[in-house]
């Protein structure tokens, strides 16, 4: 299969999410909070491909598996995936919560922590994403891996981000929380080859 | 996007007719199916003696009942919204008592026919929860008033404490300490003894479904919606402030009023804006739910934003 049809293959795959739930808006299926659902849901989904984006490298370095497509490729496409779902986020967000004012928006990042946090999580994970090419790769030399480190920051603030929005119920965000400090704490060791 | 239908009053101005007020059961429901009045998943409920009181915003437009029915805060259920109707099984209402004590002359136990034996009113409430999220249900219901009377409060009951259902072995919620069981709540005396202070029993003309608090709960609708216990097994009139579980929880976050208030915002969220239940975009919040002219006088002097 040529590369390009992996490509779209894959990209497609990422976007099933969202294609279930515009099926589930335009069916008016989601319930009787859409707005709140919508906003979890690619929420979920934003955090959801951040830690796939970051377990590609310790099952890299474990498994060596046969990737399907180079591994960086599959990488990228996780972390536009992500990208992707958070500006549906913030989109969702700008428009129904904050009636698309912006002086409302920043009023909003100002008094709320948690949404302060979730801002700038987005606003480090854009450049990565316009830079996720080969040519900024090239571009941007060594620099290219520093600005890219910035992925742990930006996972970390998201889960950050949901933690703080909960009422009571803390057990999901400790869990991407767990998995990102298991994700991170492979990076400071070899990891044995298992394969 | 299917166009969301409205689900309208079923009460008019000609209703309130002494003689049209109290309605037979099977009339009223036979009526209100027939009439497209009553949703599917509303209508194959167990159908309930009562009367409107029209005194009480029929003009308002109701929420559909399939969202008050399915999208809930009942945390002895679950904590996500869809827990509560899928567990709703878990909470066994059977032989339910209601027991009233503390500073009265005549503490007592009342079981659900004992409760239903009083007038059976529906009132047309705003409700808002502290997430966000508001609604407008027609609860079926009495006043609390009515049932303190029975128990003849002393003079230094100043506060009543409201304690819901303990049961750790079937509530799926309760198995964890995400609060700590049982929910309590609490008002002050003249919060309590207020009309609009409701001791529920239905709504939308229904008995009142488990995940809404069965089978018998509180609404103050000038509160945010936690204030509303469920499901509730003691009523206790103390001398002291009680602290609620919420209050305990997170007293930055969840004050003993909790009232209804656009001015005064959650910590981690304004309050000054709300989402009707399936509507995509929020409108304002009123002051105490829009019960202002009725209940403001009892916070006459006080400052809101520190007795939040």
């Amino acid at each position: 299969m040529p590369l390009a049809i992996k490509l779209i293959l894959f990209s497609l795959i990422c976007a099933i999410p969202a294609g279930l739930l515009s099926f589930n808006l335009l069916t008016d299926n989601l319930g009787a909070n859409p707005v709140e659902a919508l906003e979890h849901t690619t929420g979920d989904w934003a955090i959801y491909f951040l830690l796939l984006t970051l377990s590609i490298t310790p099952i890299q370095q474990m498994f060596a598996p046969k990737w399907f497509m180079p591994m960086h490729l599959v990488r990228r496409v996780l972390g536009l995936s992500a990208l992707a779902y958070a500006l549906i986020h913030l989109a969702v967000y700008f428009v129904f919560d904050m009636s698309a004012d912006i002086n409302e928006t920043l009023t909003d990042i100002a008094e709320r922590p948690f949404i302060l946090i979730g801002m700038t999580a987005l606003l480090l994970l854009i450049p990565l994403g316009i830079t996720s090419t080969q040519g900024w790769q090239r571009r941007l030399k060594r620099n290219w891996q520093r600005l890219h480190k910035l992925v742990y920051t930006i996972t970390f603030l998201g889960i950050l981000h949901y933690a703080l929005l909960v009422k009571a119920d803390l057990f999901l965000p400790l869990l991407y929380m767990t998995l990102f400090g298991i994700l991170m704490l492979m990076r400071q060791f070899k990891l044995p080859r298992l394969r | 996007m299917k166009s969301f239908k409205p689900y309208r009053s079923q009460f008019k101005e000609s209703q309130v007719t002494p003689e049209e007020l109290f309605l037979n059961r099977r009339q009223f429901i036979q009526g209100a199916v027939a009439a497209g009045l009553i949703t599917s998943p509303i209508a194959a409920l167990a159908d309930f003696n009562f009367a409107p009181n029209s005194n009480f915003r029929p003009d308002l437009k109701l929420t559909d009942p399939e969202h008050a029915l399915n999208y809930n805060n009942f945390y002895e259920l679950g904590t996500d919204k869809s827990d509560p109707p899928r567990y709703a099984d878990s909470l066994k209402t059977d032989n339910w008592q209601v027991r009233v004590e503390g500073l009265c002359a005549k503490p007592q136990t009342f079981d659900m026919d004992d409760l239903l034996a009083f007038d059976q009113e529906e009132r047309i409430y705003r409700f808002r929860c502290v997430e966000g999220w508001s609604m407008v249900v027609p609860w079926i219901g009495f006043p609390l008033s009515k049932l303190l009377d029975k128990v003849e409060p002393t003079s230094q009951a100043k506060y009543v404490e409201f304690i819901s259902i303990l049961d750790r072995e079937n509530l799926p919620g309760q198995r964890f300490n995400i609060l700590d069981w049982p929910y309590r709540e609490g008002l002050r005396i003249d919060e309590a003894m207020h009309p609009l202070t409701l001791m529920t029993t239905g709504l939308y003309g229904k008995e009142l479904q488990n995940q809404n608090g069965a089978p018998i709960r509180l609404i103050v609708p000038w509160k945010y919606g936690f204030k509303s216990a469920k499901s509730i097994v003691t009523i206790r009139l103390t001398d002291k402030q009680p602290v609620s579980s919420w209050e305990q929880a997170a007293p930055d976050e969840y004050g003993f009023y909790s009232n209804v208030n656009p001015n005064v915002s959650h910590p981690r969220w304004s309050q000054a804006k709300e989402r009707p239940l399936g509507s995509f975009f929020k409108k304002k919040t009123l002051m105490f739910n829009g019960y202002a002219e009725d209940v403001a006088d009892l916070y006459k002097g006080m400052d809101l934003k520190k007795y939040y």
